[in-house]
């Protein structure tokens, strides 16, 4: 019975420490650093809708996207920037996200840095490759990829 | 006996618990359980990914004096399957600098050698930099790179442009920034009207939303004071004078007046006045808003500014358009019909205090105008505010939070700072500057990059030397007189509104350039900004495109070739097939407009320069968004070859 009560007692003055170190440790687990991605705001997020939480990449990207890209596909990337309707064939509709899923992300890249003659499609789309680093190919390519995000949550 | 039994079994106990106290601390050590957590992670993962060691992981940068052990925790920084994952096993964004080289606390602060997340983020006491909030996280950039335009860093770049724009060095020191144009108060009496000056101190951005001008929040007897006191300064500097309106826009008749309106609208139209200044709103941002300039001040006033702005603010970037008197007459009758603000409410009426010039003067000095506006008799008060070049590095107990009752931190101070000055303390003087939330963070961004860490030098960007370059002779008085650098940069020196002319007769010929000062057109319909018609003599072009022909030239950039119909044919092919040149240009009416129309381009641009324009558009023009396609020499050529068929 003593010798029971005994290792009753030691199991437990055993275990104590351990429950009271695990909780001490769970409850300083941090949940905020994900969070905080919450809080970024840009400065040419003018938009009124509270905009998307963009990835660092992707943020780069539209930056380079406005200057570069918006011209014809469109600053909401619709394919209907300013000078879309002197293009024949018109310039592609990043909110399409059936057509998008077919594109990979080495596509996506390729189709930037090489333009549409290096994909076989029309000429009309310039080769970035020479003009924008490796890096700033991949940034636009994961802005590009928030179009058709965008309106799928939409819809 | 048994009592000792029990004394002895009770002690072994106590022995093994302390025993067992120290192995089991080690075993349940934060860092651990996250090395654990993430080997269970990857297990899920579809790709193979190296499991963690378990053990201290840190980055050694001595010549930055970091150690920094985030990677402890942070495990799939490098790990491109752990894009997105849960933190602290995230991979991290794609940036250009390789983390094993920098380290991480030189961009996010907080306390590097730490090893538990609370101690590590920084926010514990005595340690002055915690870890910086992401929406502020540029102002790292700006430790080391302390040019004007951060690549990749635009929040950085627009605080640091808003901070020279606001001209806040008129009251804080701030190495690296430099002294915007301000107009000068002197003869602002014999100017503007007293009403509308009374109103401007009350709000600036009432009448003119987008001016630099702070609003100092002035109470109505100290705008009075301010008003009566600056309307007394009615001499012009240099003792300039206004001539006297002329007799046929002083007192028109109905019929005259009505010509004189049409020719006015005439002349505002061809000098483009709207590139640079908007009316109501419309227009230009680079000058003031004409919408209502005719209630601020006189026609005899309009007339003498347009004849000659640097007669009256010597160092304006307005140019000094070639109107004859007619011309004026006509220029200022449209803008008193035109421009009137006939809402303009009566000014509540008032009493000169008698003391007017000395309390309008002690608010001049306490409000340090003179930082800002220069002012006859009145010498520099010196800086006011603090000196801002180190305000990043400022530490906690220095700041003082009053009652704000905000987050006590550096940013949260500075960003509150910008958007309410004078929340801090009953007796701060800085004025508001109306900055968007956006625009305030912006400029908090650049303050906290002026930090006094000791940076290597050879991590340092410095910003390029700023030119000295300022033409002389018959060419340089009408550089001034134009106010050229206003939009154009030469040798370095200017804006970038319109073209870089350090290379323009090597771009475009030298006919082409005299027909343009004649009748200047836009090359690219997209502008807002467009060059002014600013009527000069044939002997005053001649002047400019004698030395535009000596010296804005570059040898190396001449390239004749000869026009064959198969290169010209193969160039045409190249045009419209595989380049798809003309997405962007339009020839015949037909193609984009993104850039200039290449009608006639024969006409305008040199061969050499069309060549190597080809080749690489960025290496002519940095700024460009021209794609260039790695052409080689023969299809450059072809190309060349058909543009130059174009005449």
């Amino acid at each position: 019975m003593i010798l029971s009560r005994f290792y009753r007692m030691l199991t437990l003055a055993l275990l104590a420490p351990l429950l009271v170190a695990g909780c001490g440790r769970v409850k300083e687990k941090p949940a905020s650093l994900a969070a905080n991605a919450d809080s970024t705001q840009h400065v040419d997020s003018a938009a009124a809708a509270p905009a998307p939480v963009l990835s660092y990449e992707a943020q780069q990207g539209r930056n380079i996207f406005m200057k570069y890209c918006a011209v014809c596909h469109g600053t909401e990337g619709k394919g209907d920037g300013f000078n879309a309707f002197n293009l024949d064939p018109k310039p592609r509709n990043l909110t399409d996200g059936a057509y998008m899923k077919t594109l990979t992300d080495d596509r996506l890249a390729q189709t930037i840095r090489e333009g549409g003659r290096g994909v076989n499609r029309s000429s009309l789309m310039p080769s970035w490759g020479a003009r924008l680093t490796k890096n700033e190919i991949l940034d636009v390519a994961a802005f590009v990829r928030t179009f058709a995000v965008d309106s799928a949550a939409a819809k | 006996m048994k009592r000792s039994r029990i004394a002895f079994a009770l002690s072994s106990v106590v022995f093994l618990v302390v025993l067992a106290i120290s192995p089991v601390k080690d075993m349940l050590l934060e860092w651990k359980g996250y090395q654990k957590d993430y080997n269970r992670l990857i297990q899920d993962l579809p790709q193979r990914v190296a499991p963690a060691e378990i053990g201290i992981r840190q980055i050694w940068v001595p010549k930055l004096d970091r150690v920094d052990r985030c990677v402890t925790c942070h495990l799939g920084m490098k790990e491109k399957a752990l894009a997105g994952a849960k933190e602290p096993f995230g991979a991290h964004p794609r940036i250009d600098h390789d983390v094993e080289e920098f380290g991480c606390t030189i961009c996010h602060e907080g306390q590097g050698p730490a090893t538990t997340y609370k101690e590590s983020i920084g926010k514990v006491a005595f340690w002055e930099h915690p870890m910086l909030p992401r929406e502020y996280i540029e102002a790292a950039c700006g430790k080391c790179h302390k040019e004007k335009t951060v690549t990749h860093a635009p929040v950085l770049s627009a605080g640091r442009k808003l901070i020279e724009e606001a001209n806040c060095i008129g009251c804080h020191k701030i190495a690296g920034y430099q002294r915007q144009w301000v107009p000068t108060l002197n003869g602002i009496g014999s100017k503007v009207n007293r009403a509308w000056l009374y109103a401007w101190l009350k709000d600036p951005k009432a009448y003119f939303p987008k001016t630099k001008m702070a609003n100092f929040h002035f109470t109505d007897a100290e705008a009075d004071i301010m008003a009566d006191f600056l309307m007394g300064f009615t001499s012009f500097s240099d003792s300039a004078s206004l001539d006297p309106l002329p007799a046929e826009a002083a007192a028109p008749t109905e019929a005259a007046k009505t010509a004189l309106e049409e020719l006015g609208s005439t002349r505002i139209s061809e000098a483009r006045c709207i590139s640079c200044h908007s009316i109501n709103g419309k227009g230009g941002s680079i000058a003031t808003d004409l919408g209502k300039v005719a209630s601020k001040t006189s026609q005899q006033w309009l007339y003498n500014y347009i004849k000659s702005p640097k007669r009256f603010q010597p160092k304006v970037l307005m140019p000094r358009f070639r109107f004859s008197d007619k011309d004026l007459a006509g220029v200022v009758t449209y803008m008193k019909t035109e421009y009137t603000d006939y809402d303009l409410a009566e000014p509540p009426k008032h009493t000169p205090d008698p003391q007017y010039y000395e309390k309008g003067l002690a608010l001049f000095k306490k409000y340090n105008c003179r930082g800002c506006h220069e002012l006859e008799g009145v010498g520099n008060t010196g800086e006011v505010g603090p000196e801002l070049t180190f305000v990043g590095s400022k530490k906690l107990y220095e700041i003082d939070f009053g009652q704000s009752g905000i987050e006590e931190s550096l940013p949260s101070y500075l960003f509150t700072k910008m958007t309410k000055p004078r929340v801090f303390s009953s007796v701060a003087k800085m004025p508001d500057f109306g900055f968007s939330p956006e625009e305030a963070r912006a400029v908090a961004v650049a303050l906290l990059g002026n930090t006094n860490e000791r940076i290597p030098e050879e991590m340092q960007v410095r910003p390029k030397q700023a030119s000295t370059y300022d033409p002389q002779g018959e060419f340089g008085k009408l550089v001034n007189d134009l106010a050229c650098f206003g939009c154009h940069t030469m040798e370095g020196r200017g804006r970038l509104v319109a073209t870089d002319l350090t290379q323009e007769a090597s771009a475009a010929k030298r006919d082409w350039i005299e027909n343009y000062f004649k009748v200047p057109y836009s090359l690219r319909p997209i502008l807002t900004e467009r060059m002014p018609n600013f009527r000069l003599s044939d002997p005053e072009i001649k002047v400019l495109t004698d030395y535009m022909s000596k010296v804005f030239l570059t040898d190396t950039l001449a390239h004749d070739l000869s026009v064959t119909e198969a290169s010209a044919a193969k160039g045409k092919l190249l045009y419209e097939e595989r380049y798809g040149c003309k997405g962007c240009h339009q020839i015949e009416g037909k193609g984009g407009y993104v850039g200039p129309p290449l009608d006639k381009v024969a006409s305008r641009l040199q061969s050499g320069w069309i060549f190597h324009w080809l080749k690489d558009p960025q290496a002519l023009r940095p700024e460009s968004i021209e794609p260039n396609n790695k052409l080689s020499d023969q299809e450059a050529e072809a190309l060349t070859a058909y543009l130059l068929t174009l005449k």
